[in-house]
């Protein structure tokens, strides 16, 4: 499903933020992307749907190498990943229904398709009796899960996750997890950049692990250290 | 698609009243300036009424009677033929009372009553005379000449009015393109800036909107739409004003019956076409202006 091939990229002038970093992600795979702050996890997630393009090496996504197609074909391929980030990202005068409508607005689905989906969603997240709330009106788990169903509401394939539990206590962090858990046993790729250890313990997938920009241990079943 | 469009108008609205103050600000800077374009054409038609008489350095014009008959135009005719020295013969045109009344309906645009009272019958036709010799005096001599003859009503010179007309003409040609090309200019930057400020107070949803794979289009259209709204209504409102100046300065120029002043005045279709200039005008302005920034601010 994603593919990296000797994948360089560098900020400026400084040392490389990811070097020559190769690694496969199958369909339906969970991996954790784990190390420190500033090891390179938040630019190989951005490298996958070329918010990034590196200096050297190649990223493939669904059988496309996304360095080579062009521009235009961008918004097409990123309609295949959905993007959930520390921050949620949400917009502060939109209520929750019109937050994850917005996703499917702004590539064109019709009404009757919103109207049929974000319920939906909202359900498998645990918010449908919080349509309508504004995001100010709920809790840091509460408008994550917001952020998951926005990210999931057009069912892609691939869900890229920032550090996604690293504003939430650990009891709400775990129930996000969950919800990612059950998110990825339909059949959805979920890449997860975290420094979350208690997590990523309890979960026992794969980890691959950064440091300084370099892979440094990739493990089926792995733990944080 | 009808989602994709009413999507586009509600933002566009959306955005107008978030940006009031710049918004106006935008509108009015392009209304001012397309004002000042279409009084440049507008002046400039009027001027060249005024002038049309004289096209083509006609410098003497024999007017004759309109109950002439052909012998005597042909002896006039040959008068004028018969001084290739001072006249340069091969330029001599004769206006026939068909033509002569065409031509009357620019001169006299501002002076209905007077136009009212000409008929194609009634109308003198006309001799338009090019001279060689750049001695006014000796034309004038040549034109007093004329004057005597039997089919002659009258006979005109280009140097009483046209010198002063055209050298006025031609200063406000260039003060009024000046000023009306640098304002457009400074309405293409206020559109640019009030586009890029609406840009940069929704640049969170314009993030949202890249990430979940909405097209570059998508995301800018809306905000195109708003440059170009900006430019229309700037277009609306300089049209209105242009109306309202053109109004006032024909009926100005109505009470001076009986003066050139009568020339410099424009005619309904002319001034239709240059409100469908202005508009025009304005809708690119305000395209360009909001293009240019929704293509230059879309990174995020």
């Amino acid at each position: 499903m994603i593919r990296l091939e000797n994948v360089t990229k560098t900020y400026g002038t400084e040392i490389p933020a990811v070097r020559d970093a190769s690694f496969e992600v199958a369909k339906g795979e969970f991996v954790f992307m784990v190390g420190p702050s500033g090891s390179g996890k938040s630019t190989l997630l951005r490298l996958m749907n070329r918010q990034e393009q590196p200096e050297r090496g190649a990223v493939w996504v669904a059988g496309k190498d996304i360095n080579e197609m062009s521009d235009s074909k961008v918004p097409y391929l990123r309609r295949n990943i959905g993007n959930i980030f520390q921050d949620y990202k949400l917009l502060l005068n939109k209520t929750v229904f019109e937050n994850v409508a917005f996703a499917l607005e702004v590539i064109g689905r019709p009404k009757h398709v919103i109207r049929q989906q974000v319920p939906a969603v909202l359900d498998l997240v645990g918010l449908s009796d919080k349509e309508d709330r504004f995001p100010h009106q709920l809790s840091g788990g509460e408008q994550q899960r917001v952020s998951i169903a926005r990210a999931f509401v057009n069912r892609p394939l691939i869900l890229l996750a920032d550090e996604p539990t690293g504003n939430l206590d650990p009891a709400t962090g775990e129930g996000i997890m969950r919800l990612l858990d059950r998110i990825n046993t339909t059949g959805t790729t979920v890449v997860m950049a975290t420094h979350d250890q208690r997590i990523v313990n309890m979960m026992r997938r794969r980890v691959v692990q950064l440091d300084r920009g370099v892979i440094v241990r990739d493990q089926e079943r792995g733990v944080y250290d | 698609m009808i989602a994709r469009i009413s999507y586009a108008f509600r933002e566009t609205w959306a955005s107008f009243k978030r940006n009031v103050t710049l918004t106006m600000a935008a509108v009015i800077t392009s209304a001012v300036s397309l004002l000042l374009v279409g009084s440049t054409f507008l002046i400039q038609r009027a001027f060249d009424n005024l002038l049309t008489r004289w096209k083509g350095d006609v410098e003497l014009i024999v007017y004759v009677r309109s109950d002439a008959d052909v012998n005597q135009i042909q002896v006039i005719e040959d008068a004028l033929n018969s001084q290739p020295a001072v006249i340069d013969v091969s330029k001599l045109r004769y206006l026939d009372q068909a033509e002569s009344y065409a031509e009357a309906q620019k001169l006299f645009a501002g002076d209905p009553g007077t136009l009212r009272l000409l008929t194609p019958e009634n109308i003198p036709s006309q001799f338009k005379v090019v001279p060689i010799s750049q001695d006014s005096n000796l034309i004038r001599e040549l034109g007093e000449q004329f004057r005597s003859l039997a089919g002659v009503r009258e006979v005109a010179y280009a140097q009483d009015v046209f010198d002063v007309v055209a050298r006025v003409s031609q200063f406000i040609r260039i003060a009024t393109t000046a000023m009306s090309i640098v304002l457009l200019v400074v309405a293409v930057g206020l559109i640019w800036n009030t586009i890029r400020t609406a840009m940069f107070a929704r640049r969170r949803e314009i993030e949202v909107m890249k990430l979940v794979g909405a097209t570059n289009w998508f995301i800018r259209i809306p905000f195109m739409l708003e440059g170009l709204m900006q430019g229309l209504i700037g277009g609306v409102l300089s049209c209105l004003g242009l109306w309202g100046l053109n109004t006032a300065w024909s009926n100005a120029v109505a009470d001076f019956n009986d003066t050139e002043l009568a020339a410099l005045v424009v005619t309904d279709g002319y001034m239709r076409f240059v409100m469908f200039i202005l508009l025009g005008i304005g809708a690119i302005a305000g395209a360009v202006g909001s293009g240019i920034a929704a293509t230059r601010f879309l990174d995020v």
